[in-house]
């Protein structure tokens, strides 16, 4: 037991701790609209697009055209790149058509960033990669601070403008149509995911990402009722996979973004079966008065049946 | 706060669809202030192209559609702050878990500014809006499980709930059932009645909305008859638009008409 209290004790403990709690935000926060809008897919999408910017921010630094250029600032240029690109393919409101921009995006910037690993001095190659892996346990204070300043951006903007995103997702012509500025919101609510997700990448790895953002939001839109209960849930589900991630990296020995993606995934299947369950029961209520109708038209059935009969006897 | 009193000033107007397309051309009317109006045709005639137009939610190619004097692209703002729109039912997202509630008081909150609380006034307008269409016990029930009819009598009554002199429905009566469709009817035309508002509803069937209808535009991409309903009930013009099919039935004193493209409608 006192082990376990020494934990909470060493530094790279706690800002696993605290990162587990910024991103769950972060998924509440955006990863909640992103899937309302139809859009998860686009959280891999920006995760990979930060990969290939931060291969050619270091390709710029080393190669010493930019020396100045910082990995992340290429990782953040592709991400909100990506944002826009999705964000004019979608402007009717039509999703498939984002899906299909943010496809072309994912496959653009991840041959961007093997195309330019060759060029990339062999010990930084490991860096780049750590975008798509990364390793909760290994943040520095930058890290945290860099996602607690996104996590408190996503807060302020959801709680601004939660109406206006919803709205834009169910009803793009009608808002605008009431004069709402509709592609003004639509840009904002992609641009700032895309921050998000380039900031969380750089910190935890594209793995946990797209794990923590896309599955606990699906998961909770299959089960909840109201927008509230929606990101409420989502918070709660990933905080707990990212848990259970931690927990399990110490006690075995495995990557803790893998056991939470795992986890993740699981609470999308258990809640797709729970909607399932409850489906059933609510279609088991209705069944007596479809009874009765059938047993009508059985009696309507034989009645024609035996009329055709005498038909063919005159 | 209106330019002038033309509910609608249509002059030379033409709008092509994104593939080049005309979907309306040559197309000049006017509608006077207030009105209860239809606009009907087939398929594809461009019906909801103009509403689309009016609103400025898309450009002309050529000419210029006004809405109460203001210009559709210079003015589309102040057009859409007059207008509460209904749109065709399968332009609703069922993705997002909206309640009866929220969707109800979208109406109401979009001509609010962020963060667009719901005051208690708010609520009570939306309860009130929607006892008119009877959905008054779906206040906390989930949007996409109501079925087709239901969710068409909650987006009618966000449009009653909301504010603005011109009501604009498209399609409000396509795929619906009966009980919906008296109830959406009779919702519009007591509304119509009892308020200072212009009623625009485009719709394949004429003959529910038929009693009450002042203007009637009939449109094949290009305007092919305007006036009062009985005028356009007439067989030469409606074959020429529908088809060599199109009947008149004169019943009680009104004349609908029988088209393959909207099927017999129930009237008793």
């Amino acid at each position: 037991m006192n082990e376990i209290f020494q934990l909470f004790t060493i530094p790279f403990f706690q800002r696993a701790l605290i990162a587990s709690i910024l991103i769950a935000v972060v998924a509440s926060t955006s990863g909640s609209f992103l899937v309302f809008r139809g859009l998860s897919f686009m959280t891999s999408g920006v995760a990979h697009a930060a990969l290939g910017g931060a291969a050619l921010g270091m390709f710029l630094q080393y190669s010493g055209i930019v020396p100045w250029f910082d990995p992340i600032l290429g990782a953040l240029i592709f991400s909100v790149l990506v944002a826009v690109v999705t964000g004019y393919a979608g402007e009717s409101g039509i999703s498939q058509k984002m899906e299909v921009a943010v496809g072309v995006s994912f496959a653009l910037s991840m041959s961007i960033a093997v195309f330019l690993l060759h060029y990339i001095p062999p010990t930084q190659v490991p860096q780049v990669w750590g975008y798509l892996i990364g390793d909760i346990l290994l943040l520095d204070n930058l890290d945290v601070i860099l996602l607690g300043g996104t996590a408190a951006v996503l807060v302020l903007i959801a709680l601004l403008f939660n109406k206006e995103y919803v709205y834009v997702s169910v009803d793009m012509e009608g808002s605008i149509a009431h004069g709402l500025n509709a592609r003004a919101y639509h840009y904002m609510m992609l641009i700032t995911s895309a921050l998000a997700i380039a900031f969380a990448t750089k910190a935890v790895g594209a793995i946990l990402v797209y794990a923590i953002m896309v599955a606990p939001a699906a998961a909770s839109n299959e089960i909840m009722r109201s927008v509230r209960g929606v990101m409420v849930t989502v918070f709660i589900f990933a905080l707990i996979s990212e848990i259970v991630g931690l927990a399990a990296s110490l006690a075995i020995q495995a990557s803790p973004s893998a056991i939470a993606g795992i986890i993740a995934a699981l609470i999308y299947v258990v809640s797709m079966q729970v909607k399932r369950i409850r489906e059933r029961a609510a279609s088991n209520q209705d069944f007596p008065e479809v009874e009765d109708l059938s047993e009508t038209f059985h009696e309507s059935l034989s009645a024609s049946a035996e009329q055709a009969h005498e038909h063919e006897h005159e | 706060m209106s330019k002038s009193n033309l509910l609608f000033d249509v002059q030379d107007l033409a709008v092509k669809y994104p593939n080049g397309d005309f979907a309306l051309h040559h197309v000049n009317f006017t509608v006077e202030s207030p009105s209860f109006m239809a606009i009907i045709g087939p398929n594809g005639s461009g019906k909801s192209t103009l509403l689309k137009t009016a609103l400025g939610l898309i450009r002309p190619t050529r000419g210029t559609i006004k809405m109460m004097g203001y210009d559709s692209v210079r003015d589309g703002h102040k057009i859409q702050r007059m207008v509460r729109y209904v749109p065709q039912r399968d332009q609703i997202g069922l993705n997002i878990p909206m309640k009866v509630k929220d969707i109800a008081l979208m109406g109401r909150l979009l001509k609010k500014r962020p963060p667009r609380f719901a005051s208690s006034k708010d609520k009570e307008i939306t309860r009130q809006a929607l006892e008119k269409v009877d959905m008054q016990d779906f206040w906390d029930r989930p949007f996409p499980e109501l079925s087709g009819g239901q969710r068409q009598r909650v987006l009618v009554a966000r449009a009653l709930a909301g504010k603005g002199s011109i009501l604009i429905l498209d399609e409000p009566l396509a795929g619906t059932d009966a009980e919906s469709q008296r109830l959406i009817v009779d919702a519009l035309e007591d509304y119509h009645k009892n308020n200072d508002v212009s009623i625009v509803m485009v719709t394949h069937d004429l003959n529910p909305i038929h009693r009450m209808v002042k203007n009637v535009l009939l449109l094949k991409r290009t305007v092919i008859g305007i006036g009062a309903p009985c005028s356009i009930m007439d067989v030469d013009l409606l074959t020429k638009v529908y088809g060599p099919t199109a009947r008149i039935v004169e019943y009680a004193g009104h004349r609908y008409c029988v088209t393959h493209d909207s099927g017999m409608d129930r009237h008793e």
